[in-house]
């Protein structure tokens, strides 16, 4: 059976744009202007997603489990240059700048290949998939994502877990055991749930934009965060990308200096689904 | 009804001795075609007395090139079934489906895996092992001795024996099988 | 050495198997412990996680990695010294390449443990292996561990059947003169071998032919071990030099290791008739060369790194030179590559004791290499907002030491049941080279009746 399903679409299954006729490819774009660092995302993102809260000494050692972290990021102070430049900044220094990080869901993960029991995987609707009950913990993936956005269970932390509060654990998903990798799903079973919702509508292949919401997206007070479609051209994800000049399938985009968007690490060629909106800096003239 | 065989083994204490007594019992056989069979007993390799007894033809390297073919073949077809059936579960869109690079680097385990078992196959299987020892073995064989092996038939022993008495033998022992 | 007798030599190592030092007993004892440390310390990692190892995000990788690229290593030399000095004829390998190659065997075994080790679900470790399932599900052939597994597993099974085939001889030796438990062991294992023409001529054929295939996989073994990190993405570890620099690494931590035991060995079973100086001095000089040859891969990888002028690799080497790690990468360059150069002296090279010490500093150099591969380029990866500096902790200490007392106490124990001199191969090079000298002798003579020649025809 596999054999023959193997056979008949051989063609398909080596195409580069294999995934071209499926109707979703999930993307983000953020604002990076709108962000203010407040962590409402990775609050919610803790309570959707049933993160352990591991305290503060584990925190500081680095066992911290949250799936999406607020970086931040200083600028040189004034009259010193950026990194990579030769002439001091035009920018004054103005404290800390955010940027929100989480699984980038690439299109050409470097985790996907080294996983040696094939734990995590590409979706077909542009996902970077995690099999909690096939990782057996080789913590290659961490080791290989340049974001560093996957989390490992050093520890059986849902056992830190005091009474009553396992009661507020979301039920839509599973609770981590020690020795697995976990990361960003992009709310897996919102989306599963809405692309549900959409075929009990009538409408199996068109979620209608903004009917799925990620918990980062939803908590967002000032709006950075827009999760949709991918292919969806109607969709508010899909015409960020578009204005912002962000084209799939290349490690270098072709745009003018003063368009805003842009993926990270690009250039090491993993395709992010993640767009980020550059802060705008103002200029001491 | 099969004669009984009767075995004459006479210790050594160098190879030249040894060397000397094989090849005037194959002179003395060539006259009268009385010997079945002669085997040298050595505590080390030994090419050149053992070219004296006779071709024995032992082709171990055609088994290794059977096995190194057969394990680049099954391992290669593993890893390529085993991917293959993986895209029926998880489709790697745009990547091979049939990662060569792999495949040359699991094939090439596989075919040193195989290759040596097969080779340790056929040495066992001509080298006549594993199985018990004869009754007229000689302990001081894998020491410092060198043992000579005769079978022939019963009337024979007589003409053997003083061949073998002519370079001082250590010792004789016979068996009848 | 050519003047020993082939009844003495059987005495000489049969005896060992007997009688070792007192220090024998101690040292087994003290790795006995040290390994039963270790068994609890992996006991509390099981039970809490691997937490308590003291790995964090980003440092996934650590000690036991860099453990099991020094012990994968490590195992080598042993084929080196085996195989390509067998192919190549040198004949003063016979006396030592037994325990070269039981070194190969164990250090191969102490590797495997560390993947299991490291490994978040050992429970889970046999969804790793390719067996056919009702949920057809397979494990990930593009993954370089997947490599290294098939590659350990040849690798084994291998070195292993390649030991054991190369003492089928001496185990009918053995059989001949053992007595009691000893007997039925030897006597099992010796197959029946009696030495016969045909049993000769078919094992030295295997012998040559397993030798063939043990130099390309032995290469093949740690070039997959480097892709392990060539293959991934990490500034540092993407590195097209790594599989050459991997196998001359792995060669000279192993001709080290050799070295080390060599003298322990020579002492504790008194084998002083038998590992000469001239021995040890051979393996000086080869240890001496491939310490040249791995330290121009060394630095041929700076240069490479440098000129690259990528900004993620060049700030990992830099981070390697005067971050938090560089206690260990100058302690690395001091051990690992001034070091060897005292073996250019001939007075080092044949003292036993400034051996060993030197071998054992070449060791702790190769050993901080290992770990300086893994870690400082886990510690300033891509992403500057993760970066940290993690010591390992004691219970990856715990089990690293627990690793080495596993490893000398199983060699030990090989060499008190096995002999760990090869006994056929000593007689055959005492043979040939007794009958060299007679060649010497009779060539001489042929000399002198030229010259008696000679003179007459002067004289007339």
């Amino acid at each position: 059976m596999g054999l023959r399903r193997m056979l008949e679409n051989w063609s398909d299954l080596r195409k580069r744009d294999y995934y071209e006729n499926e109707p979703y490819m999930w993307g983000m774009a953020i604002d990076l202007d709108k962000c203010t660092g407040c962590g409402a995302c990775v609050t919610a993102c803790y309570v959707e997603n049933n993160l352990p809260v591991v305290g503060k000494e584990k925190f500081a050692s680095g066992y911290a489990m949250h799936w999406m972290r607020i970086e931040h990021y200083w600028t040189e102070p004034d009259d010193s240059p950026e990194i990579g430049q030769k002439e001091p900044s035009d920018h004054p220094e103005r404290g800390a700048h955010f940027i929100p990080m989480m699984c980038q869901q690439c299109n050409h993960a470097p985790c996907e290949p080294v996983c040696p029991v094939a734990a995590t995987y590409h979706t077909p609707d542009g996902l970077n998939a995690q099999v909690y009950n096939r990782c057996v913990g080789s913590r290659y993936c961490g080791n290989n994502c340049p974001f560093k956005v996957r989390y490992f269970n050093f520890f059986d932390f849902w056992k830190d877990l005091p009474e009553p509060l396992e009661q507020q654990l979301n039920p839509d998903l599973s609770v981590r055991s020690k020795g697995i990798m976990e990361k960003c799903t992009f709310c897996v079973q919102r989306i599963r749930a809405g692309k549900d919702h959409a075929e009990d509508e009538g409408h199996p292949h068109s979620v209608e934009d903004g009917t799925i919401v990620t918990a980062c997206q939803q908590t967002c007070p000032t709006q950075a965060i827009v999760f949709g479609n991918l292919k969806d051209k109607s969709s508010r994800v899909h015409q960020l990308w578009a204005d912002h000049q962000v084209k799939l399938n290349r490690h270098e985009q072709d745009k003018p200096e003063d368009v805003r968007g842009y993926r990270v690490f690009e250039e090491l060629n993993v395709e992010p689904s993640v767009m980020y909106m550059d802060r705008v800096r103002d200029t001491e003239i | 009804m099969k004669h009984p065989k009767y075995i004459l083994f006479a210790t050594f204490d160098n190879f030249t001795k040894a060397r000397d007594v094989v090849m005037e019992l194959k002179v003395l056989d060539l006259r009268e075609k009385i010997i079945d069979d002669i085997d040298l007993f050595s505590p080390i390799e030994h090419p050149d007395v053992e070219e004296m007894l006779g071709e024995i033809h032992q082709p171990i390297q055609r088994f290794t090139f059977f096995g190194a073919v057969t394990g680049a073949l099954c391992s290669f077809l593993l890893v390529a079934a085993a991917a293959q059936s993986m895209f029926t579960v998880q489709p790697q869109g745009g990547k091979a489906v049939i990662p060569l690079p792999t495949d040359i680097v699991i094939a090439y385990e596989g075919t040193i895996l195989f290759g040596v078992l097969c080779t340790l196959g056929a040495f066992l299987a001509y080298a006549g092992l594993p199985r018990r020892l004869s009754k007229h073995y000689n302990e001081k064989v894998s020491d410092d001795q060198i043992g000579i092996e005769v079978t022939t038939a019963k009337e024979n022993i007589g003409a053997i024996k003083d061949v073998l008495n002519k370079f001082e033998p250590l010792e004789i022992r016979e068996i009848t099988q | 050495m050519k003047d020993i007798e082939w009844s003495r030599i059987n005495k000489d190592v049969l005896e060992s198997l007997q009688s070792p030092r007192p220090l024998f007993w101690v040292v087994i004892a003290i790795c006995v412990l040290v390994v039963l440390v270790g068994v609890g310390a992996e006991k509390y990692q099981y039970d809490n996680g691997l937490g308590v190892a003291l790995m964090n995000r980003p440092h996934y990788w650590q000690l036991y990695i860099s453990n099991f690229v020094f012990w994968i290593g490590m195992s080598h030399s042993g084929t080196l010294l085996s195989a390509i000095l067998l192919l190549t004829k040198a004949d003063w390998r016979k006396p030592i390449y037994r325990f070269a190659e039981a070194m190969t065997l164990f250090s191969i075994l102490t590797a495997a443990l560390f993947p299991i080790i490291h490994l978040g679900r050992i429970w889970d470790l046999y969804w790793v292996m390719p067996y056919p399932n009702e949920r057809t599900i397979w494990p990930n052939f593009r993954s370089p561990l997947l490599w290294d597994a098939a590659a350990i597993t040849t690798y084994a099974t291998s070195s292993a059947l390649f030991l054991y085939v190369g003492m089928i001889p001496d185990m009918a030796i053995c059989r001949d003169n053992a007595t009691g438990w000893r007997k039925p062991l030897y006597t099992a294992l010796s197959l029946g071998w009696m030495g016969r023409a045909r049993e000769w001529m078919a094992f030295r054929k295997t012998y040559v032919i397993v030798a063939c295939f043990l130099v390309p996989l032995a290469v093949s073994v740690h070039s997959i071990v480097a892709s392990d990190f060539a293959m991934s993405i990490v500034p540092d570890w993407h590195i097209t030099s790594f599989p050459p620099y991997f196998v001359a690494g792995a060669l000279y931590s192993g001709c080290a290791a050799i070295i080390t035991l060599f003298v322990m060995l020579r002492y504790l079973f008194r084998f002083e008739a038998y590992m000469t100086e001239e021995i040890m001095e051979k393996i000086a000089k080869l240890t001496f060369a491939i310490a040249l040859v791995w330290n121009f891969l060394n630095l041929g990888e700076y240069v490479s790194i440098w000129y690259s002028n990528d900004m993620f690799e060049k700030e990992v080497l830099i981070q390697k030179f005067i971050g938090p790690y560089a206690p260990v990468v100058w302690g690395m360059l001091i051990c690992a590559m001034i070091a060897p150069f005292a073996m250019a002296f001939q007075k080092v090279r044949r003292s036993m004791w400034g051996m060993f010490w030197l071998s054992i500093v070449l060791q702790l150099g190769m050993w901080l290499e290992r770990f300086q591969i893994v870690s400082p380029p886990l510690a300033s990866n891509h992403e500057p907002w993760t970066w940290s500096v993690v010591w390992p902790g004691t219970i990856q200490l715990t089990i690293t030491a627990a690793s080495f007392a596993w490893f000398t106490m199983l060699f030990l124990l090989f060499c008190k049941v096995f002999p760990s001199i090869s006994m056929y191969e000593v007689k055959e090079m005492a043979f040939h080279r007794r009958r060299e000298g007679l060649h010497d002798e009779v060539e001489n003579i042929h000399d002198i009746q030229e010259e008696i020649i000679k003179t007459e025809r002067g004289l007339t």
